[in-house]
Formats: structure tokens, sequence, C-alpha cells
């Protein structure tokens, strides 16, 4: 991984070098932009949230096809089958993700930078299907996500945020534990 | 196109920028990230948290005009079932519902899936809704809680503490991660 072949390469530079490398890692400066990302919608519009946008988007989609459909549906009344701010956001975020796989450093990813953890890439293909059927399903019926519920619900101390990130943590931290098991490699 | 819509595009550019310079592209950062093998998944969003906290307790304080503040419910069962079924799905597909979109962007057909799989999910929970309401969502609703009116305190106080401790847990994971790489360079 790149990450751990810069910080080999730091490890091994003389001491000033690696101190002035080390001041502001990746993630502190990625983290950061992400907190501003949040500050900047607050100040805006409302505090980020990425799972509203998917119902909104198939609701939408699917009044298209079949006229109606978004009135007969008590959750998309509740919502709005719309293109508001929420289906922007996540367009927004497919068009960032673009932009900077265009950029130095931005490409060279693999679909799973994790060997031997899916026999086939069929395999991997339908994991990654399933897995996001279930981060739908369970962030629509928790009503948020990692955006919605950790970084904005934590951010305004909601405790419905703090409750979503154990849960999620929970079942998380056992399913991706029981799933590396099978992989041995212990990077 | 309005504002507002305006406004949502360019949130999301930034965030998905950044949460694709941070490596949320590739589905290894949050299965490792989930069984504790790589920490820059929790270090990326406890420092997303603590600035987006720092930020929004500082607008809500001296700029109320400008937090736009969107607390979520607390009711308990849906929020907690909800974040059982996510964190599994987070494992098995290595995407929550904002990576997955960055996966997309990034032109990797497993982000492409995850993200299929996620619209059919969250149409499945459209459909789902008039069942689950009166099950989980109805009952033992507990509003819209904050930590800090259930402690009492204003919130520009319980922010600045809450955001000292996220911080104490950085700088441990950090110094955790920087043993491990060393024990691993030595051995």
């Amino acid at each position: 991984m790149i990450t751990e072949q810069a910080k080999a390469q730091a490890s091994t530079l003389p001491k000033a070098q690696r101190v002035s490398r080390l001041l502001v890692p990746s993630w502190l400066v990625w983290g950061g932009l992400i907190g501003l990302a949040q500050i900047f919608a607050i100040a805006t519009v409302q505090p980020l949230g990425v799972s509203t946008a998917y119902p909104q988007l198939v609701g939408w989609l699917v009044d298209k096809i079949v006229p109606g459909f978004a009135e007969s549906q008590p959750y998309l009344q509740k919502i709005g089958a719309k293109i508001g701010w929420e289906v922007m956001l996540i367009t927004g975020m497919v068009l960032g993700a673009f932009l900077s796989s265009l950029l130095p450093g931005g490409r060279s990813t693999p679909a799973c930078d994790i060997p031997n953890l899916f026999r086939s890439s069929w395999a991997r293909g339908l994991a990654a299907f399933v897995g996001g059927f279930l981060i739908l399903f369970g962030a629509r019926l928790a009503g948020g996500c990692t955006s919605g519920h950790m970084l904005s619900g934590i951010a305004q101390l909601a405790l419905s945020g703090f409750l979503f990130g154990a849960a999620a943590f929970a079942t998380g931290v056992l399913t991706a534990t029981l799933l590396l098991r099978r992989t041995n490699n212990a990077s | 196109m309005e504002t507002t819509h305006i406004l949502g595009l360019l949130t999301g550019i930034l965030f998905g920028f950044a949460l694709h310079r941070a490596g949320f592209s590739r589905c290894g950062i949050v299965i490792r990230g989930l069984a504790f093998r790589d920490f820059t998944m929790l270090k990326v969003m406890l420092t997303a948290i603590t600035v987006g906290l720092l930020g929004a307790a500082t607008l809500a304080t001296f700029a109320p005009d400008y937090a736009h503040l969107k607390v979520k419910p607390l009711y308990v069962w849906g929020v907690l079932v909800g974040g059982l079924i996510f964190g599994v799905g987070m494992a098995v597909a290595g995407f929550c519902p904002g990576t997955a979109l960055v996966g997309l962007g990034s032109g990797t057909r497993d982000g492409l899936l995850a993200v299929l799989g996620g619209l059919t999910g969250a149409f499945a929970f459209i459909l789902a809704y008039p069942w689950l309401e009166p099950v989980l969502i109805k009952p033992l609703d507990l509003g819209k809680l904050t930590l800090h009116e259930v402690l009492g305190l204003p919130y520009l106080l319980t922010a600045v503490v809450v955001a000292a401790a996220l911080v104490g847990v950085l700088v441990w994971l950090n110094r955790l991660e920087a043993k491990a790489s060393q024990k691993q360079l030595r051995g």
C-alpha cells in the first residue's frame, strides 16, 4: 500500500526530514477537509448526510416510469421523491472522486486491495452489491449513515448518532474480523 | 438550478474529493479499519468529526443564523437494528453509502455495484416502510435528544470537552500505529 511505503520511507529518512513529513499526515489533511465541508454544509443548508439521497433518487426514477408511485408510498411522501440538495450532494461526490482520480496519485485503484479475501472477482462483485443493499436498508431504517449519523450526528452531540455508531461498529468489527480470518496475510 | 442545488453540488465535490484522496475508493481501508488492522479510516473519521463538532458548536453559539443544525431523533429500536444491519453491510461491501459513490466516481466496478445494491436496498426500504414503521420506528421514540441537553450544559462547552477526548483517542491511535510499524520494520 502507498501509505505503508511512505511510512517505511519516512522512517529511513534523517530525523529532521522525518518530522517535517509527519507534521501533516494525509489523514489529517483529508479528514480536516471533510470537517470543513461539514462546516460549509451546516453554514449554508444542512449537515452532511448521504443516504437520504438514495431513496429520493429511486423514488424519482420509479415515479417517471410508474406515474403515481411516489404519491402511493408513505416513505416517499415523508422524504420527497425529488432532486434536491441531497441528490446534488451525491452527484457532486461522484464528480469530486472522478476529478481526484484524474490528478496525480489518483489512479492505480484495484477493485479490492485485500488479496485472497474473495475467491473470484464474481464473488467480490456480489459482496459489493449485497453489502450495498444492507448499508442502505440499515441506514434508512436508522435514519442516517456514516455521514448523517456519525459525522453529523456526533458533531451535533446527538444521542442517536452515538447509538448508531456503537451498533454499526459492533457488527462491523465482528464481520470484518471474521472475513479477514479467511485471508492468510496479516497486513 | 436553484442556489440550494449548487450548494449541494459544491459540498459534494469537496466531500467526494477528500474521501477519494484519503483512499476510500478502495474497499480495504474500511474492512481493515473495522478489523483494527489499519487505523486510517478511524483517524480520518475522528478528525472530520472533531473539526465539524467544533465548527458546528462555534456557529451555533456565535452565529446561530448560520447554524443549520438537524438533530436526528432517537427512536431506539430502529436506530439500533438499522445500525446492526449497517455494520454487517459495511464490512461485506467495504463501503458506506458515501464511499460507494467515491468508488463509482473513480471508475471501479465494485463502486458501481455497491451503489446499485444501495439503490435496490433503498427501494426495498421504501416498500417495507409501512410494515417497519409501527414496529421499529414509532415505539420508543425519545425525540431529538442531544448530550448537552441531557447534561444541562452549554453546547460549546460540551463540544470542547468531547473534542478534547476525540483528539486524545487520535493521539493514542497514532502512537499505537507508530509502535506497530516500528516492530514490523525491526522484525
